[in-house]
Protein backbone atom coordinates (compact mmCIF):
# COMPACT_ATOMS: atom_id res chain seq x y z
CA UNK A 1 0.00 0.00 0.00
CA UNK A 2 1.29 3.45 -0.94
CA UNK A 3 1.43 5.54 2.22
CA UNK A 4 2.96 8.46 0.31
CA UNK A 5 -0.34 9.61 -1.20
CA UNK A 6 -1.77 13.04 -0.48
CA UNK A 7 -4.97 13.69 1.46
CA UNK A 8 -6.96 14.33 -1.71
CA UNK A 9 -5.59 11.16 -3.33
CA UNK A 10 -6.49 9.21 -0.19
CA UNK A 11 -10.10 10.43 -0.30
CA UNK A 12 -10.31 9.51 -3.99
CA UNK A 13 -8.88 6.02 -3.37
CA UNK A 14 -11.31 5.30 -0.52
CA UNK A 15 -14.27 6.66 -2.48
CA UNK A 16 -13.32 4.44 -5.43
CA UNK A 17 -13.10 1.43 -3.15
CA UNK A 18 -9.41 0.85 -3.96
CA UNK A 19 -8.37 1.04 -0.30
CA UNK A 20 -10.15 0.86 3.03
CA UNK A 21 -9.66 3.25 5.93
CA UNK A 22 -8.89 0.27 8.19
CA UNK A 23 -6.12 -1.13 5.96
CA UNK A 24 -4.58 2.29 5.42
CA UNK A 25 -4.60 3.10 9.13
CA UNK A 26 -3.19 -0.33 10.02
CA UNK A 27 -0.35 0.15 7.53
CA UNK A 28 0.24 3.66 8.87
CA UNK A 29 0.54 2.34 12.44
CA UNK A 30 2.87 -0.39 11.16
CA UNK A 31 5.11 2.24 9.59
CA UNK A 32 5.09 4.24 12.82
CA UNK A 33 6.16 1.15 14.76
CA UNK A 34 8.91 0.49 12.21
CA UNK A 35 10.49 3.94 11.96
CA UNK A 36 9.41 6.08 14.87
CA UNK A 37 12.07 4.66 17.18
CA UNK A 38 14.52 6.50 14.95
CA UNK A 39 12.49 9.67 14.33
CA UNK A 40 10.54 10.18 17.55
CA UNK A 41 7.77 12.13 15.87
CA UNK A 42 5.16 10.80 18.30
CA UNK A 43 4.70 11.13 22.04
CA UNK A 44 1.66 8.83 22.03
CA UNK A 45 0.15 6.58 19.39
CA UNK A 46 -3.60 5.93 19.36
CA UNK A 47 -4.02 2.18 19.77
CA UNK A 48 -7.75 2.49 18.93
CA UNK A 49 -7.05 4.08 15.55
CA UNK A 50 -7.65 0.88 13.54
CA UNK A 51 -10.97 0.23 15.31
CA UNK A 52 -12.04 3.81 14.65
CA UNK A 53 -11.11 3.46 10.97
CA UNK A 54 -13.10 0.19 10.81
CA UNK A 55 -16.19 2.02 12.09
CA UNK A 56 -15.79 4.58 9.30
CA UNK A 57 -15.49 1.76 6.73
CA UNK A 58 -18.79 0.40 8.06
CA UNK A 59 -20.42 3.78 7.53
CA UNK A 60 -19.10 3.87 3.97
CA UNK A 61 -20.36 0.34 3.22
CA UNK A 62 -23.79 1.00 4.71
CA UNK A 63 -24.22 4.11 2.58
CA UNK A 64 -24.37 6.33 5.66
CA UNK A 65 -23.17 9.93 5.28
CA UNK A 66 -19.40 10.01 5.71
CA UNK A 67 -17.26 13.03 6.63
CA UNK A 68 -14.81 14.56 4.15
CA UNK A 69 -11.77 12.84 5.69
CA UNK A 70 -12.99 9.23 5.13
CA UNK A 71 -10.91 7.91 8.01
CA UNK A 72 -7.75 9.75 7.02
CA UNK A 73 -4.90 9.26 9.53
CA UNK A 74 -3.89 12.62 10.97
CA UNK A 75 -1.39 13.47 13.71
CA UNK A 76 -2.03 16.24 16.23
CA UNK A 77 0.57 18.38 17.98
CA UNK A 78 0.49 17.48 21.65
CA UNK A 79 -0.61 20.96 22.76
CA UNK A 80 -4.04 20.52 21.17
CA UNK A 81 -6.63 18.82 23.39
CA UNK A 82 -8.35 15.58 22.43
CA UNK A 83 -10.99 14.54 24.98
CA UNK A 84 -10.03 11.67 27.29
CA UNK A 85 -6.50 11.46 25.94
CA UNK A 86 -3.19 12.73 27.23
CA UNK A 87 -2.11 16.24 26.28
CA UNK A 88 1.37 16.73 27.69
CA UNK A 89 2.73 19.76 25.80
CA UNK A 90 5.95 17.70 25.87
CA UNK A 91 6.28 18.76 29.51
CA UNK A 92 6.75 16.72 32.68
CA UNK A 93 4.37 19.21 34.27
CA UNK A 94 1.47 17.74 32.26
CA UNK A 95 2.84 14.21 32.04
CA UNK A 96 -0.49 12.63 33.05
CA UNK A 97 -2.93 15.35 32.08
CA UNK A 98 -6.02 13.88 30.43
CA UNK A 99 -7.98 16.51 28.54
CA UNK A 100 -11.64 16.70 29.60
CA UNK A 101 -12.74 18.28 26.31
CA UNK A 102 -12.00 18.48 22.60
CA UNK A 103 -10.39 21.49 20.98
CA UNK A 104 -12.68 23.05 18.37
CA UNK A 105 -10.41 21.85 15.54
CA UNK A 106 -10.63 18.32 16.95
CA UNK A 107 -14.46 18.43 17.17
CA UNK A 108 -14.57 19.62 13.57
CA UNK A 109 -12.21 16.90 12.33
CA UNK A 110 -14.09 14.22 14.29
CA UNK A 111 -17.28 15.31 12.52
CA UNK A 112 -15.41 14.88 9.25
CA UNK A 113 -14.35 11.33 10.17
CA UNK A 114 -10.63 11.92 10.60
CA UNK A 115 -8.68 9.32 12.59
CA UNK A 116 -6.09 10.69 15.00
CA UNK A 117 -3.13 8.31 14.88
CA UNK A 118 -1.17 10.02 17.62
CA UNK A 119 0.06 13.09 19.44
CA UNK A 120 3.14 14.67 17.90
CA UNK A 121 6.27 15.83 19.69
CA UNK A 122 7.07 19.53 20.22
CA UNK A 123 9.33 21.81 22.19
CA UNK A 124 7.96 22.02 25.73
CA UNK A 125 4.88 24.29 25.66
CA UNK A 126 5.81 25.10 22.04
CA UNK A 127 8.78 27.19 23.19
CA UNK A 128 11.58 26.44 20.79
CA UNK A 129 12.32 25.75 17.17
CA UNK A 130 14.10 22.41 17.09
CA UNK A 131 12.10 20.05 19.43
CA UNK A 132 15.29 19.80 21.49
CA UNK A 133 13.37 21.37 24.38
CA UNK A 134 10.84 18.53 24.50
CA UNK A 135 10.99 16.90 27.95
CA UNK A 136 10.76 13.55 26.15
CA UNK A 137 13.71 14.01 23.79
CA UNK A 138 14.05 15.56 20.34
CA UNK A 139 12.49 14.44 17.08
CA UNK A 140 14.92 13.75 14.23
CA UNK A 141 14.91 15.14 10.72
CA UNK A 142 13.82 12.34 8.35
CA UNK A 143 16.22 13.64 5.68
CA UNK A 144 19.20 13.19 7.98
CA UNK A 145 18.67 12.00 11.53
CA UNK A 146 21.69 13.90 12.86
CA UNK A 147 19.84 17.12 12.12
CA UNK A 148 17.00 18.96 13.84
CA UNK A 149 13.56 18.79 12.20
CA UNK A 150 12.73 22.36 13.20
CA UNK A 151 10.07 23.30 15.69
CA UNK A 152 8.17 23.71 17.70
CA UNK A 153 5.76 21.53 15.66
CA UNK A 154 8.70 19.27 14.77
CA UNK A 155 6.88 16.00 15.46
CA UNK A 156 4.01 17.07 13.21
CA UNK A 157 6.34 17.91 10.32
CA UNK A 158 8.38 14.72 10.74
CA UNK A 159 5.25 12.56 10.83
CA UNK A 160 3.94 14.06 7.57
CA UNK A 161 7.29 14.15 5.74
CA UNK A 162 8.09 10.52 6.65
CA UNK A 163 4.58 9.26 5.78
CA UNK A 164 3.63 8.29 9.33
CA UNK A 165 0.32 10.05 8.65
CA UNK A 166 -1.28 12.00 5.81
CA UNK A 167 -1.49 15.40 7.46
CA UNK A 168 -1.03 17.07 10.80
CA UNK A 169 -2.14 20.07 12.82
CA UNK A 170 0.52 22.15 14.53
CA UNK A 171 0.54 25.60 16.09
CA UNK A 172 2.51 28.61 14.91
CA UNK A 173 3.47 31.38 17.34
CA UNK A 174 6.60 32.65 15.60
CA UNK A 175 7.10 30.13 12.81
CA UNK A 176 6.44 26.88 14.64
CA UNK A 177 4.52 25.37 11.71
CA UNK A 178 6.48 26.91 8.82
CA UNK A 179 9.96 26.36 10.26
CA UNK A 180 9.68 22.55 10.72
CA UNK A 181 7.76 22.25 7.43
CA UNK A 182 10.69 23.99 5.73
CA UNK A 183 13.30 21.82 7.48
CA UNK A 184 11.43 18.57 6.70
CA UNK A 185 10.21 19.29 3.15
CA UNK A 186 6.48 19.65 3.92
CA UNK A 187 3.92 22.41 3.37
CA UNK A 188 3.34 24.50 6.51
CA UNK A 189 0.57 27.07 6.87
CA UNK A 190 0.03 29.92 9.34
CA UNK A 191 -3.43 31.31 8.62
CA UNK A 192 -4.68 34.88 9.09
CA UNK A 193 -4.99 35.51 12.83
CA UNK A 194 -8.51 34.47 13.84
CA UNK A 195 -9.19 32.15 10.91
CA UNK A 196 -8.92 28.98 13.03
CA UNK A 197 -10.26 28.70 16.57
CA UNK A 198 -7.65 28.41 19.33
CA UNK A 199 -10.13 26.89 21.78
CA UNK A 200 -8.43 23.80 23.15
CA UNK A 201 -4.95 24.87 22.07
CA UNK A 202 -2.90 25.15 25.25
CA UNK A 203 -2.03 28.83 25.43
CA UNK A 204 1.47 30.18 25.02
CA UNK A 205 1.10 33.65 23.43
CA UNK A 206 -2.57 34.14 22.61
CA UNK A 207 -2.29 37.44 20.79
CA UNK A 208 -0.25 36.00 17.91
CA UNK A 209 -0.49 32.20 17.86
CA UNK A 210 -2.59 30.18 15.46
CA UNK A 211 -3.25 26.51 14.73
CA UNK A 212 -2.08 25.59 11.23
CA UNK A 213 -1.92 22.50 9.02
CA UNK A 214 1.22 20.68 7.89
CA UNK A 215 0.58 18.67 4.75
CA UNK A 216 2.22 16.98 1.77
CA UNK A 217 0.73 19.38 -0.81
CA UNK A 218 -0.73 22.89 -0.93
CA UNK A 219 -4.06 21.45 -2.08
CA UNK A 220 -4.14 19.31 1.09
CA UNK A 221 -3.69 22.47 3.17
CA UNK A 222 -6.65 24.06 1.35
CA UNK A 223 -8.66 20.87 1.96
CA UNK A 224 -7.95 20.98 5.71
CA UNK A 225 -8.64 24.71 5.94
CA UNK A 226 -12.09 24.05 4.48
CA UNK A 227 -12.74 21.77 7.46
CA UNK A 228 -11.29 23.67 10.42
CA UNK A 229 -11.79 27.40 9.79
CA UNK A 230 -14.65 29.68 10.84
CA UNK A 231 -16.29 31.44 13.75
CA UNK A 232 -16.29 29.77 17.16
CA UNK A 233 -18.26 31.06 20.16
CA UNK A 234 -15.54 29.59 22.38
CA UNK A 235 -12.88 31.84 20.81
CA UNK A 236 -13.90 35.46 20.42
CA UNK A 237 -10.85 36.21 18.29
CA UNK A 238 -12.17 34.05 15.44
CA UNK A 239 -13.17 35.72 12.20
CA UNK A 240 -16.12 35.00 9.95
CA UNK A 241 -14.71 33.72 6.64
CA UNK A 242 -18.20 33.20 5.20
CA UNK A 243 -17.57 29.52 4.55
CA UNK A 244 -14.77 30.31 2.10
CA UNK A 245 -13.82 27.35 -0.16
CA UNK A 246 -10.03 27.39 -0.28
CA UNK A 247 -9.76 24.49 -2.69
CA UNK A 248 -11.93 25.82 -5.49
CA UNK A 249 -9.97 27.88 -7.99
CA UNK A 250 -6.63 26.91 -6.48
CA UNK A 251 -5.29 26.44 -10.01
CA UNK A 252 -5.95 30.13 -10.83
CA UNK A 253 -2.23 30.88 -11.21
CA UNK A 254 -0.47 34.17 -10.54
CA UNK A 255 -0.19 35.79 -13.93
CA UNK A 256 -0.14 39.56 -13.61
CA UNK A 257 0.37 39.48 -9.85
CA UNK A 258 2.94 41.70 -8.13
CA UNK A 259 5.36 40.15 -5.67
CA UNK A 260 7.59 42.00 -3.22
CA UNK A 261 10.91 40.44 -2.17
CA UNK A 262 11.51 41.44 1.47
CA UNK A 263 15.08 42.73 1.53
CA UNK A 264 15.44 42.61 5.32
CA UNK A 265 14.82 38.84 5.18
CA UNK A 266 17.67 38.13 2.77
CA UNK A 267 20.49 39.38 4.91
CA UNK A 268 24.13 38.71 5.64
CA UNK A 269 24.43 35.25 7.12
CA UNK A 270 21.83 33.73 4.82
CA UNK A 271 23.12 30.34 3.66
CA UNK A 272 24.35 30.47 0.01
CA UNK A 273 22.12 27.50 -0.85
CA UNK A 274 19.09 29.33 0.58
CA UNK A 275 20.10 32.47 -1.33
CA UNK A 276 20.38 30.54 -4.55
CA UNK A 277 16.98 28.85 -3.94
CA UNK A 278 15.42 32.27 -3.34
CA UNK A 279 16.80 33.63 -6.63
CA UNK A 280 15.50 30.52 -8.36
CA UNK A 281 12.05 30.98 -6.76
CA UNK A 282 11.95 34.58 -8.02
CA UNK A 283 12.72 33.31 -11.56
CA UNK A 284 9.97 30.72 -11.24
CA UNK A 285 7.46 33.35 -10.13
CA UNK A 286 8.46 35.55 -13.08
CA UNK A 287 8.15 32.54 -15.36
CA UNK A 288 4.58 32.14 -14.11
CA UNK A 289 3.78 35.68 -15.21
CA UNK A 290 4.25 37.61 -11.95
CA UNK A 291 6.36 40.74 -11.50
CA UNK A 292 8.92 40.64 -8.68
CA UNK A 293 10.46 43.73 -7.09
CA UNK A 294 12.48 44.46 -3.96
CA UNK A 295 10.54 45.89 -1.02
CA UNK A 296 11.66 47.06 2.40
CA UNK A 297 10.18 46.45 5.85
CA UNK A 298 12.51 48.37 8.13
CA UNK A 299 11.01 47.02 11.37
CA UNK A 300 11.93 43.42 10.50
CA UNK A 301 15.36 44.13 12.08
CA UNK A 302 13.65 44.55 15.44
CA UNK A 303 10.95 41.94 14.98
CA UNK A 304 12.68 39.05 16.77
CA UNK A 305 13.36 41.13 19.89
CA UNK A 306 9.76 42.40 19.84
CA UNK A 307 8.45 38.89 19.29
CA UNK A 308 10.36 37.36 22.21
CA UNK A 309 9.43 40.23 24.50
CA UNK A 310 5.72 39.91 23.72
CA UNK A 311 5.64 36.09 23.79
CA UNK A 312 7.60 35.89 27.04
CA UNK A 313 5.19 38.35 28.65
CA UNK A 314 2.16 36.36 27.56
CA UNK A 315 3.85 33.08 28.49
CA UNK A 316 4.63 34.41 31.98
CA UNK A 317 0.93 35.06 32.42
CA UNK A 318 -0.39 31.91 30.71
CA UNK A 319 1.93 29.54 32.51
CA UNK A 320 1.01 30.94 35.93
CA UNK A 321 -1.85 28.39 35.92
CA UNK A 322 0.65 25.53 36.34
CA UNK A 323 0.82 25.82 40.08
CA UNK A 324 -0.46 22.30 40.88
CA UNK A 325 -3.68 23.80 42.15
CA UNK A 326 -5.27 24.67 38.80
CA UNK A 327 -3.09 22.47 36.60
CA UNK A 328 -0.17 20.21 37.32
CA UNK A 329 0.53 16.68 38.47
CA UNK A 330 0.05 14.38 41.44
CA UNK A 331 2.24 15.82 44.20
CA UNK A 332 1.16 15.67 47.87
CA UNK A 333 0.65 18.97 49.68
CA UNK A 334 1.82 17.73 53.11
CA UNK A 335 4.85 19.53 54.49
CA UNK A 336 4.70 22.50 52.15
CA UNK A 337 3.67 26.08 52.70
CA UNK A 338 1.74 27.69 49.81
CA UNK A 339 4.60 29.43 47.96
CA UNK A 340 7.17 26.70 48.50
CA UNK A 341 4.68 24.09 47.27
CA UNK A 342 4.18 25.98 43.99
CA UNK A 343 7.92 26.59 43.57
CA UNK A 344 8.64 22.94 44.20
CA UNK A 345 5.93 21.80 41.78
CA UNK A 346 7.29 24.13 39.09
CA UNK A 347 10.69 22.45 39.13
CA UNK A 348 9.10 20.05 36.62
CA UNK A 349 9.27 22.78 33.99
CA UNK A 350 12.20 22.41 31.60
CA UNK A 351 14.98 25.03 31.39
CA UNK A 352 13.69 26.92 28.34
CA UNK A 353 10.21 27.32 29.87
CA UNK A 354 11.75 28.59 33.11
CA UNK A 355 13.93 31.06 31.22
CA UNK A 356 10.95 32.42 29.30
CA UNK A 357 8.82 32.64 32.44
CA UNK A 358 11.54 34.65 34.17
CA UNK A 359 11.82 36.87 31.09
CA UNK A 360 8.04 37.14 31.05
CA UNK A 361 8.07 38.35 34.63
CA UNK A 362 10.86 40.81 33.95
CA UNK A 363 10.09 42.62 30.67
CA UNK A 364 6.61 43.90 31.58
CA UNK A 365 7.49 44.69 35.21
CA UNK A 366 7.28 48.15 36.76
CA UNK A 367 10.39 50.09 35.82
CA UNK A 368 11.17 47.93 32.79
CA UNK A 369 7.91 47.81 30.80
CA UNK A 370 8.66 51.09 29.00
CA UNK A 371 12.05 49.86 27.84
CA UNK A 372 10.95 46.39 26.78
CA UNK A 373 7.28 45.40 26.60
CA UNK A 374 5.73 48.70 25.54
CA UNK A 375 8.51 49.28 23.02
CA UNK A 376 7.93 45.79 21.63
CA UNK A 377 4.24 46.59 21.18
CA UNK A 378 5.22 49.78 19.35
CA UNK A 379 7.52 47.83 17.02
CA UNK A 380 4.64 45.42 16.38
CA UNK A 381 2.39 48.37 15.56
CA UNK A 382 4.90 50.02 13.23
CA UNK A 383 5.72 46.72 11.50
CA UNK A 384 1.99 46.21 10.87
CA UNK A 385 1.71 49.72 9.41
CA UNK A 386 4.74 49.08 7.18
CA UNK A 387 3.47 45.75 5.85
CA UNK A 388 -0.04 47.13 5.28
CA UNK A 389 1.45 49.96 3.23
CA UNK A 390 3.62 47.61 1.16
CA UNK A 391 0.70 45.26 0.55
CA UNK A 392 -1.27 48.12 -1.00
CA UNK A 393 1.11 47.82 -3.95
CA UNK A 394 1.83 44.09 -3.96
CA UNK A 395 -0.27 40.91 -3.93
CA UNK A 396 2.33 38.77 -2.16
CA UNK A 397 5.60 39.11 -0.29
CA UNK A 398 8.29 36.43 -0.41
CA UNK A 399 11.41 35.41 1.49
CA UNK A 400 13.07 32.13 2.41
CA UNK A 401 11.18 30.54 5.32
CA UNK A 402 14.41 30.11 7.30
CA UNK A 403 17.66 31.83 6.26
CA UNK A 404 19.77 28.77 7.07
CA UNK A 405 19.67 25.03 6.38
CA UNK A 406 18.66 22.56 9.12
CA UNK A 407 21.54 22.27 11.60
CA UNK A 408 22.85 19.43 13.70
CA UNK A 409 21.11 18.39 16.90
CA UNK A 410 22.89 20.08 19.81
CA UNK A 411 24.62 22.65 17.59
CA UNK A 412 22.73 25.73 18.80
CA UNK A 413 20.97 24.57 21.96
CA UNK A 414 23.29 26.51 24.29
CA UNK A 415 23.15 29.74 22.33
CA UNK A 416 19.74 31.41 22.80
CA UNK A 417 20.57 34.35 20.53
CA UNK A 418 21.62 32.07 17.63
CA UNK A 419 18.30 30.27 18.07
CA UNK A 420 16.41 33.60 18.19
CA UNK A 421 17.76 34.56 14.78
CA UNK A 422 16.48 31.39 13.11
CA UNK A 423 13.03 32.98 13.57
CA UNK A 424 13.90 36.23 11.77
CA UNK A 425 11.84 35.51 8.62
CA UNK A 426 8.80 33.93 10.23
CA UNK A 427 7.82 36.16 13.18
CA UNK A 428 6.64 39.04 10.96
CA UNK A 429 3.51 37.20 9.88
CA UNK A 430 2.63 36.43 13.52
CA UNK A 431 3.25 39.96 14.76
CA UNK A 432 1.13 41.43 11.95
CA UNK A 433 -1.55 38.71 11.82
CA UNK A 434 -0.89 38.04 8.11
CA UNK A 435 -1.20 34.58 6.58
CA UNK A 436 2.02 32.88 5.46
CA UNK A 437 2.95 29.55 3.93
CA UNK A 438 6.17 27.59 3.57
CA UNK A 439 6.40 25.62 0.32
CA UNK A 440 9.11 22.95 -0.11
CA UNK A 441 11.28 24.36 -2.87
CA UNK A 442 14.77 22.84 -2.99
CA UNK A 443 17.09 20.27 -1.45
CA UNK A 444 20.72 21.15 -0.75
CA UNK A 445 23.24 18.64 0.59
CA UNK A 446 20.35 16.31 1.29
CA UNK A 447 18.43 18.88 3.38
CA UNK A 448 15.22 20.68 2.34
CA UNK A 449 14.72 24.42 1.84
CA UNK A 450 11.29 26.06 2.07
CA UNK A 451 10.14 29.26 0.40
CA UNK A 452 7.78 31.53 2.31
CA UNK A 453 4.95 33.54 0.76
CA UNK A 454 2.91 36.10 2.74
CA UNK A 455 -0.32 37.86 1.79
CA UNK A 456 -2.73 40.36 3.28
CA UNK A 457 -5.13 39.40 6.07
CA UNK A 458 -8.05 37.24 4.88
CA UNK A 459 -6.33 36.72 1.52
CA UNK A 460 -5.66 33.10 2.46
CA UNK A 461 -7.36 31.78 -0.65
CA UNK A 462 -5.24 33.90 -2.97
CA UNK A 463 -2.11 32.96 -0.97
CA UNK A 464 -2.82 29.26 -1.51
CA UNK A 465 -3.18 29.89 -5.24
CA UNK A 466 0.30 31.45 -5.34
CA UNK A 467 1.76 28.62 -3.24
CA UNK A 468 0.16 26.01 -5.47
CA UNK A 469 1.59 27.71 -8.55
CA UNK A 470 5.11 27.73 -7.06
CA UNK A 471 4.78 24.13 -5.90
CA UNK A 472 3.99 23.10 -9.47
CA UNK A 473 7.37 24.35 -10.69
CA UNK A 474 9.47 21.98 -8.57
CA UNK A 475 9.95 18.26 -8.22
CA UNK A 476 11.90 17.33 -5.12
CA UNK A 477 13.57 13.99 -4.35
CA UNK A 478 11.78 11.63 -1.98
CA UNK A 479 12.58 11.61 1.72
CA UNK A 480 15.25 8.93 2.28
CA UNK A 481 13.51 6.89 4.98
CA UNK B 1 28.75 40.87 31.02
CA UNK B 2 27.84 44.44 30.13
CA UNK B 3 24.22 44.53 31.22
CA UNK B 4 22.18 47.16 33.02
CA UNK B 5 20.03 44.50 34.61
CA UNK B 6 21.52 43.01 37.75
CA UNK B 7 21.59 39.36 38.68
CA UNK B 8 19.71 40.27 41.84
CA UNK B 9 16.85 41.69 39.80
CA UNK B 10 16.58 38.51 37.76
CA UNK B 11 16.68 36.42 40.95
CA UNK B 12 13.99 38.59 42.48
CA UNK B 13 11.72 38.15 39.45
CA UNK B 14 12.22 34.38 39.59
CA UNK B 15 11.28 34.42 43.26
CA UNK B 16 8.17 36.54 42.64
CA UNK B 17 7.12 34.12 39.93
CA UNK B 18 7.56 31.24 42.39
CA UNK B 19 10.29 29.59 40.36
CA UNK B 20 13.18 27.78 42.01
CA UNK B 21 16.34 28.20 39.99
CA UNK B 22 18.83 25.43 40.69
CA UNK B 23 21.56 25.80 38.10
CA UNK B 24 21.95 29.41 39.05
CA UNK B 25 24.73 30.66 36.78
CA UNK B 26 23.37 28.86 33.74
CA UNK B 27 19.98 30.56 34.09
CA UNK B 28 21.16 34.02 34.99
CA UNK B 29 23.71 34.10 32.13
CA UNK B 30 21.21 32.99 29.51
CA UNK B 31 18.44 35.30 30.71
CA UNK B 32 21.02 38.11 30.77
CA UNK B 33 22.02 37.34 27.18
CA UNK B 34 18.38 37.44 26.12
CA UNK B 35 17.69 40.74 27.88
CA UNK B 36 20.89 42.20 26.40
CA UNK B 37 19.63 41.26 22.95
CA UNK B 38 16.33 43.04 23.61
CA UNK B 39 18.27 46.30 23.93
CA UNK B 40 18.14 46.44 20.13
CA UNK B 41 14.58 47.75 20.63
CA UNK B 42 16.13 51.06 21.77
CA UNK B 43 17.32 51.75 18.22
CA UNK B 44 13.94 51.06 16.58
CA UNK B 45 12.94 54.73 16.82
CA UNK B 46 9.40 53.96 17.89
CA UNK B 47 9.16 56.19 20.95
CA UNK B 48 6.47 58.37 19.33
CA UNK B 49 4.48 55.44 18.01
CA UNK B 50 0.97 54.99 19.42
CA UNK B 51 -0.03 51.51 20.51
CA UNK B 52 -3.45 50.85 19.03
CA UNK B 53 -5.63 48.08 20.30
CA UNK B 54 -8.50 46.53 18.43
CA UNK B 55 -11.79 47.51 20.05
CA UNK B 56 -14.28 44.69 20.37
CA UNK B 57 -17.69 45.85 21.64
CA UNK B 58 -19.17 43.81 24.44
CA UNK B 59 -22.08 42.92 22.19
CA UNK B 60 -19.67 40.93 20.01
CA UNK B 61 -18.47 38.81 22.89
CA UNK B 62 -20.01 35.58 24.07
CA UNK B 63 -22.71 36.05 26.67
CA UNK B 64 -21.19 35.96 30.15
CA UNK B 65 -23.28 33.22 31.63
CA UNK B 66 -22.63 30.03 33.49
CA UNK B 67 -22.64 26.92 31.35
CA UNK B 68 -23.00 23.66 33.25
CA UNK B 69 -20.05 21.32 32.77
CA UNK B 70 -19.21 17.79 33.74
CA UNK B 71 -19.50 17.97 37.56
CA UNK B 72 -17.79 14.60 37.90
CA UNK B 73 -14.50 16.21 36.90
CA UNK B 74 -13.68 16.92 40.54
CA UNK B 75 -13.57 13.18 41.22
CA UNK B 76 -10.54 12.96 38.94
CA UNK B 77 -8.55 15.09 41.38
CA UNK B 78 -6.48 13.37 44.01
CA UNK B 79 -6.61 15.97 46.79
CA UNK B 80 -10.28 16.72 47.29
CA UNK B 81 -12.88 16.15 49.93
CA UNK B 82 -16.58 16.43 49.12
CA UNK B 83 -16.70 19.64 47.07
CA UNK B 84 -13.39 21.08 48.26
CA UNK B 85 -9.91 20.83 46.79
CA UNK B 86 -7.11 20.53 49.32
CA UNK B 87 -4.40 23.16 48.91
CA UNK B 88 -1.16 23.76 50.82
CA UNK B 89 -1.13 26.01 53.90
CA UNK B 90 -1.03 29.75 53.24
CA UNK B 91 1.21 30.51 56.24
Amino acid sequence: MNLKISALEYVQEVQNGNISAEDFTAKTLERISQIDDKLHAFLQVNSDAVDQARQIDKKIKSGEKVGACYGMPISIKDNICIKNSKTTCASKMLENFISPYDATVISKLKQEDAVFVGKANLDEFAMGLTTEFSAYGPSKNPWNQDYVPGGSSGGSAVSVASHECIASLGSDTGGSVRNPASFCGAVGYKPTYGLISRYGLISYANSIEQIGPITKTVKDTAFLLNLVTGLDTNDDTTTDNSGQDYLSGIDAGIEGKKIGIIQEMIVEGTDPAVLSATKNAISKFEGLGATCEDVSLDMVKYSVAAYYTITATEAGSNLARYDNLLYGYDFPVEGYEFNSYISKARTKFGPEVIRRMILGGFVPSAGHAGKYYLKALKVKQKLTEEINKVLQGYDYLIAPTVPILPFKIGEKIDDPIALFLVDINTVTSNLTGKPAISVPFAVSNGLPIGMQILANSMEDKSLLQAAHALEGTVKLPEVPI
Amino acid sequence: MNCLVSEEEIEQVAKLMKIDVHDHKEFVDKVHAMIDYFDILDSAGVDDEEISMQDIPLSKLREDKYIAYDDKLIEKLNHYKEKYVRAPKMM
